[in-house]
């Protein structure tokens, strides 16, 4: 039972949603706008879920102080202050509808400087990696350091104090032998997708059961 | 010190040495600006043109589609087209894939509409222009004479009006996109009932004028993940939606193929697409001048040249410091 009606589930939501999507018929529409209202409803539950689960997992290791435990009190403090913010403490109580509330604050003033230093931080590993591991060490490896560099120098403007030569070698780079690998790779994957689904949709491929039912 | 001693102490350089120098170039351009000449690429030119085609009638809807952590890669580019967008009167729809992109939108709306900056527009709420609605003033023209002639004035240095509404929808963000597309395919009001400050979407003349994405004339992606493919599939393929991509430049590389088969008609590729965008845009005279992607690029040229001397010097002692044969015949070769 634990298999079997997931399983059915899967089958007959892939095979109805695949075979509506090519029937422009007004009972088809109505297939798929069931579905689109359903969708959200059941990932809302799966967001309880997810809720329900993380905080079990951090409460349980700042309960027994398991290693690095205050990493979990900082990811559990803000997960739960941050509605608090936005549905408790509206905006209005800081001085009228138009000044920013403390959730605003919150995401301008430190989520957004945060996620965008961790990103930036790239730009040194990058230069270290590049001084450490990117080695001529054989022909293709030459090949790709020249491509890379000549790339690199034709995406910035202090690129064309050498010539339009080098701007124009790196695009035709990107537009012809980069964009026939990447075609490759692309079929690759996309007809790997589809064997996937498919293995999904009839129960083939069950891995994603976690175990139910074995 | 021997020339092989001085190259295998450089091999094992103190990393913190390596991030000082990028640190360096980085910050220095901030102060001394090269503003160096750019010529726009052809993929940025097409999303350009494109846009400068369309109208009032027409429609432009754009995907703040990333998180804060590429901000400095796509904000600049969804700013500079807001700004061309509102100085044609193309009325605009803002999405977000993720929650964190309303925000990034909310941010990029503030920027334009801050009329302490010239050149910026002021953004009329959909609640200020209710009595103009009542009276039936709903068309563009007649809105803006109506407004005016109720003594509204432009502030100084300000470049024109953007009444939400009209010019504006800022729908915001939707749980599980790829299915808010497809449906924005049969009704954009179905998925977004009401917009991002809570105004009731479907009583919009932007929506009774663009029902569904069939209506929409161009939608640019901003993203920095494969969401941006998700326009494709569930735009492209279902509809025919015409769509633009910009994307981080580590990612460009990836969509190339979308432009040679024409699924997309252009794509914005980093801080160079954005800046780009904004050169195309003061050569047009929509801005004054160039924005924060452009100045950007003195710094991008300085951090790629400092890269591209320590890969040679890397190189270098690697070959120098007999680092090659040692590696070489541990690996049998």
């Amino acid at each position: 039972m634990k298999r079997t009606v997931p399983l059915m589930i899967t089958m007959v939501g892939g095979l109805v949603l695949i075979i509506q999507y090519f029937i422009p018929h007004q009972v088809s529409v109505s297939v798929f706008n069931y579905y689109t209202s359903w969708a959200p409803i059941v990932s809302g539950f799966a967001l309880i879920l997810g809720v329900g689960s993380i905080t079990r997992l951090h409460y349980h290791k700042i309960r027994i102080r398991d290693r690095n435990w205050p990493y979990s009190l900082a990811t559990l403090i803000p997960m739960y202050l941050m509605p608090v913010f936005a549905l408790l403490l509206p905006p209005s109580i800081w001085g009228g509808n138009q000044a920013p509330g403390l959730f605003d604050f919150m995401y301008t003033r430190i989520q957004v400087p945060i996620q965008s230093t961790m990103f930036s931080m790239l730009a040194f590993y990058i230069a270290s990696a590049a001084f450490r591991a990117f080695r001529a060490k054989s022909a293709l490896a030459t090949l790709l350091l020249i491509a890379a560099v000549i790339v690199m120098l034709g995406q910035v403007p202090i690129g064309d104090l050498a010539g339009r030569w080098l701007p124009n070698l790196g695009q035709w780079i990107l537009r012809y032998p980069n964009l026939a690998a990447k075609r490759a790779i692309e079929l690759g994957v996309g007809f790997g997708v589809l064997a996937t689904c498919l293995k999904i949709i009839f129960g083939v491929e069950r891995g994603w059961l976690g175990g139910a039912g074995e | 010190m021997s020339a092989m001693n001085f190259w295998m102490k450089m091999l094992n350089i103190d990393r913190r040495w390596i991030f000082l120098a990028i640190a360096v170039v980085v910050i220095v351009p901030f102060f001394a600006r090269m503003g160096l000449p750019l010529i726009p690429n052809r993929e940025v030119r097409s999303i350009y043109d494109c846009i400068d085609s369309l109208g009032p009638r027409n429609a432009l809807m754009i995907g703040w589609d990333f998180d804060p952590s590429t901000d400095a890669e796509n904000q600049p580019m969804g700013i500079a087209l807001l700004r061309h967008a509102f100085a044609r009167h193309v009325p605009v729809f803002m999405t977000a894939y993720l929650p964190l992109g309303q925000g990034l939108a909310n941010m990029a709306l503030e920027q334009v509409s801050d009329t302490t900056v010239a050149g910026n527009f002021v953004i009329v709420p959909w609640d200020a222009w209710e009595p103009f609605r009542a009276q039936g003033a709903e068309g563009r023209d007649s809105l803006e004479a109506a407004w005016i002639a109720a003594g509204h004035r432009l502030p100084e240095g300000s470049r024109g009006w953007v009444f939400e509404g009209v010019d504006l929808a800022f729908l915001g963000y939707q749980p599980l996109f790829y299915l808010v597309i497809l449906g924005m395919g049969n009704s954009i009001a179905s998925q977004f009932p009401s917009d991002a400050n809570g105004n009731p979407v479907a009583e919009m003349p932007i929506i009774q004028a663009h029902k569904n994405l069939r209506q929409v004339d161009l939608a640019v992606t901003l993203a920095g993940s494969s969401a941006c493919v998700t326009w494709i599939v569930y735009g492209t393929a279902k509809v025919g939606l015409r769509v633009a991509f910009g994307v981080t430049a580590v990612m460009a590389t990836d969509y190339y193929p979308y432009i040679q088969s024409g699924q997309i008609i252009g794509m914005m590729g980093g801080l160079r697409g954005a800046a780009d965008y904004e050169v195309l845009e003061t050569q047009g005279g929509y801005t004054s001048s160039t924005g924060r992607a452009y100045r950007g690029m003195d710094v991008q040229s300085l951090a790629h040249l400092a890269i591209i001397l320590m890969v040679v010097l890397g190189n270098i002692a690697y070959f120098a410091s007999g680092m090659r044969k040692k590696t070489a015949l541990k690996a049998g070769r």
